[in-house]
């Protein structure tokens, strides 16, 4: 297989709130198309084909939301194509849009979505229908507790405590303040995350990501495109892969250790997989920035173990350590992740969209110094459905 | 790059409540792989496609995982209907990126109320409180159709008729009586001008198609049916935006416009004498007819005179719908891949009964969203 | 206008009536009929699927044959629920996935018989190793609630 040469030219965020009432989901959508096509240079009849990230229809209360807004985001008889995975909505879409071009047919994706989940009365009971209505639902799983369960294990596994959930929690807060786009700007202590009232134990308050309101966009294009756009800000895909899990969340807690509900055992095989596409063989040490995708502390700990940022079960020792703060070996979310901003449909679109600005140079006050390779997560269903996207300054 | 299809599974249609949406999926899914040789340990990707809504689950590949063979598989859901897990598995493996893809959709409308849904598709503040849901809104689209191009009563039946007569050879199909014209013409009007006897049924069912890259399938030495041409586009979400252009323009613009992309790529020129068999989205009668004419099979506004000619019958020139088309069988979110499905065994030459002679290229084509939103072209060869 | 827009409230309120299929159907009436808890075995990786399943989704086979586990089993991970959840129950509540006796895999179901006003009394008692059985309501109707864990 020939390498692919396919990059990101254009980036598009709306500040993440809680609610947006001046706008319909189309609108918003429209707003983040806009500033990503300006990003990029080019306008709407440049666009051959536009991917839709849209994760929980019942979140934004119309279903095949993406319908409604295909023409409002410059859609009308363009190719257009909704993929949604849950979480990992934005990585599949991502993905998608490259597919559209490696495979030869397209020269120029926009890859965007929006979430207005804001509008919902209450995320969690909609949040619970994405279990088995047969034999899981009724025994109140949520996403919340999903992690519980992960951390639990891991603890127990591991001897992770609370207190290194905790620190997690306190980078993401201090890294968002950098970060214009952030839902969350205020710092917390290691003693407040501690003293926080509990959720589902062992997951507390600061544990957890808000709800958030917004909208993302990135403009995706082949060489040629590029080449003739003259374009030198760009964000090259090396890698992309994804990888699912079980969906029922008890296989991976037998006693054998193996895909364990604990390690991120997807995870951890589609970044092997993006790794290879990428060429790369130390994460350790050729990956130099990461935004993950973890709504609870303890998604990151796992997740950082399955990228092969630290042995399994020294994410706690690592991060007190400082290995993944901002001016750390592998700074992880110097946007402040998604412990500071979760709009669902969008967040892993903007996990590549950060990453994306980190190789291009682009990331203001959260830039990392000499991040030049990073690595982009997505995570979905019962810790199911993940993705990884590997980008590149360099082609 | 070149891809192939070599490999479909799809369950008979019909009502499902033996089983559970996943055994269903597994069933389609096994009958794919057994057909295409290949074991779930090569498989590369999976492609799913489903409807939330329909299936009660906020994120329905969840469940789908295991039985569409997607364990620790790179899988992705579109979520739409099956056609379009068809296009991104061909980009997918056309990218050289995977070598094969499962492609696998599902419905079971047999457990909710459909009409409640399709009116959840319609936003909240101008459309949803006016009445409108999937038939509704495919009613507004054929009045006006009837209105510009003089389709008649008996045009509709006449293809109501040819579907359900060609579905009686096919052994999948939703279980259903042949009817009368007489019976047609005669049941009651759900919402004017479509009547009972012209809307489908609803059936549960799912389908499973494997694909290949060209030196995958060329391996396997059998069969395959080749992905010559793709077409998708969406349109207008404001149905009322369209049916002002519909009045003074063509029918299906949208449609016209993913067929032209479709037949660029796959080279052909002249429809009707290029393409030996199609399998198309007759949701409703009307449309079937409006199809035809947007397909370039005939010209603007003369889709029924290829219903009173029988052109399109079986022994006709250009035969539509052979399986039965969605009025003989209707899993909702799953009918555009069965197309697929259909077109694929009619090239490789294993429709069974109903089987069109010496057919080389087939077209298979889909619909999504409320008064067909967005429309889909996939041209197969021999 | 910014203080002067307007909502529209509206709900899903959608009706589902999901077929469970042969295979969880004979689980449920074994649990009404019998008390008895029924795993699936898969014939090639000879795993004991809990929740019973009629395929096994890593050797792409069917299943056929039914295990009956044992009555006890470990905690293999759990929470502690303290916030109210519109649609769920009132908190506080213990969920557990348990591996019973014989089975490959664990189930998940609520913890009961255990005080929860008190988290870190509550935490000395459930743990993952614990043992638990599994209790049963009187009243059975063909639900996953028919049954819960209990500390033993």
């Amino acid at each position: 297989m020939k390498p692919h040469r396919i990059g990101i030219i254009g980036v598009g965020q709306t500040k993440y709130v809680t609610r947006r009432d001046d706008v319909i989901l189309p609108e918003l959508a429209r707003e983040a198309a806009v500033i990503a096509l300006e990003d990029a240079g080019i306008e709407f009849k440049d666009i051959d084909a536009i991917v839709f990230s849209l994760a929980l229809d019942a979140l934004e209360g119309v279903e095949g939301a993406e319908k409604w807004c295909a023409g409002t985001v410059g859609g009308f008889r363009k190719p257009f194509l909704r993929v949604h995975t849950g979480g990992a909505t934005g990585g599949s879409a991502v993905h998608t849009g490259f597919f559209h071009i490696a495979s030869g047919l397209f020269n120029c994706v926009l890859v965007l979505g929006a979430e207005k989940m804001g509008e919902t009365h209450e995320a969690q009971n909609v949040l619970n229908q994405i279990f088995d209505p047969i034999y899981e639902r009724q025994v109140a799983i949520n996403a919340v507790n999903m992690c519980s369960f992960q951390a639990m294990r891991h603890m127990k596994k591991y001897g992770t405590t609370e207190y290194h959930l905790a620190l997690v929690a306190v980078r993401s807060r201090k890294n968002a303040l950098r970060n214009p786009y952030a839902h969350i700007k205020k710092e917390i202590t290691v003693e407040e995350v501690l003293n926080s009232r509990v959720i589902c134990y062992p997951l507390k308050l600061y544990d957890c990501c808000p709800r958030s309101t917004g909208a993302c966009a990135v403009v995706m294009a082949s060489e040629r495109f590029i080449r003739k756009l003259n374009k030198r800000d760009v964000a090259w895909i090396k890698g992309v892969a994804s990888c699912t899990n079980t969906y029922f969340m008890g296989d991976r807690m037998d006693d054998s250790g193996i895909n364990d509900h604990a390690d991120a055992e997807g995870l951890f095989l589609a970044a092997k997989r993006a790794y290879e596409m990428a060429g790369i063989s130390d994460p350790k040490k050729e990956i130099e920035v990461a935004e993950i995708y973890a709504p609870f502390t303890t998604t990151e700990l796992s997740a950082v173990e399955a990228l092969g940022f630290c042995e399994k079960g020294e994410s706690g020792i690592s991060n007190e350590r400082g290995v993944f703060d901002i001016d750390g070996k592998i700074p992880v979310n110097p946007s402040g992740g998604v412990l500071t901003a979760n709009p669902i449909s969008v967040t892993a679109l903007a996990r590549v969209a950060e990453a994306a600005l980190q190789v291009m140079g682009k990331a203001e006050e959260r830039q990392v110094e000499k991040a030049r390779t990073a690595v982009a997560t997505g995570e979905g269903g019962s810790l199911q459905f993940y993705t990884v996207t590997v980008l590149s300054d360099e082609m | 790059m070149k891809v192939a299809i070599i490999g479909v599974g799809q369950t008979s249609y019909g009502n499902k409540k033996h089983q559970s949406i996943d055994e269903l999926v597994f069933e389609a899914t096994k009958k794919a792989l057994d057909d295409s040789g290949l074991e779930r340990e090569e498989i590369e990707s999976v492609v799913t496609a489903g409807s939330d809504a329909l299936d009660g689950r906020g994120i329905s590949n969840m469940v789908i995982a295991g039985g569409s063979g997607a364990y620790l598989k790179d899988e992705v859901k579109v979520a739409d209907g099956g056609i379009y897990g068809l296009i991104l598995g061909y980009l997918r493996v056309a990218s050289g990126v995977f070598d094969n893809s499962l492609i696998v959709s599902w419905t079971k409308s047999s457990e909710v109320s459909t009409d409640l849904v399709s009116n959840l598709s319609f936003e909240p503040l101008y459309l949803r409180s006016c009445g409108l849901n999937s038939i509704t809104s495919l009613a507004l689209q054929t009045s006006t159709y009837i209105g510009r191009a003089d389709v008649k009563d008996e045009d509709a039946a006449k293809v109501v008729l040819k579907n359900r007569e060609n579905g009686l050879k096919n052994p999948l199909s939703h279980p259903l009586q042949k009817p009368s014209i007489k019976e047609i013409n005669s049941s009651r009007f759900v919402s004017y001008p479509l009547r009972e006897s012209y809307l489908p049924p609803e059936s549960d069912g799912a389908c499973a198609l494997v694909i290949a890259s060209k030196k995958r399938a060329k391996s396997l030495k059998k069969n395959c049916a080749w992905i010559l041409g793709l077409g998708w586009v969406i349109d207008e979400y404001y149905a009322g935006d369209l049916i002002v252009e519909t009045r003074h323009g063509v029918s299906l613009p949208l449609l016209k416009r993913s067929s032209e992309m479709a037949y660029k790529m796959a080279g052909v020129e002249n429809p009707i004498s290029e393409i030996d068999v199609a399998e198309v989205s007759d949701v409703t009668p009307y449309h079937e007819m409006m199809i035809y004419e947007a397909l370039g099979f005939c010209r603007d506004r003369e889709g029924k005179v290829l219903i009173r000619d029988g052109t399109t019958k079986m022994g006709g020139g250009l035969p539509v719908n052979p399986s039965g088309g969605i009025l003989s069988s209707n899993p909702i979110f799953t009918s555009s891949l069965v197309r697929v499905a259909e077109g694929a065994l009619q090239v490789m030459r294993k429709a069974g009964k109903r089987q069109v002679k010496n057919a080389k290229v087939a077209l298979a084509q889909g619909f999504t969203g409320m008064s067909t939103q967005g429309s889909c072209v996939v041209i197969l060869g021999s | 206008m910014k203080d002067d827009l307007i909502f529209i409230a509206q709900r899903w309120d959608i009706e589902f009536k999901h077929a469970a299929g042969e295979t969880a159907s004979t689980f449920f009436k074994a649990i009404m009929q019998r008390r008895e808890i029924l795993g699936r075995l898969c014939p090639k990786c000879k795993r004991v699927l809990l929740p019973p399943r009629s395929f096994c989704e890593r050797c792409f086979v069917e299943t056929s044959e039914w295990v009956k586990v044992g009555g006890e089993g470990k905690i293999q991970s759990f929470t502690i629920v303290y916030e109210k959840f519109e649609g769920l129950p009132p908190p506080p509540y213990a969920i557990a996935y348990v591996l019973l006796d014989g089975a490959s895999t664990a189930m998940v179901n609520f913890v009961k018989g255990l005080d929860l006003n008190n988290l870190d009394q509550a935490i000395k008692k459930i743990k993952i190793g614990a043992k638990v059985k599994v209790a049963f309501k009187r009243k059975r109707e063909g639900r996953i609630t028919d049954f819960w864990y209990e500390l033993v």
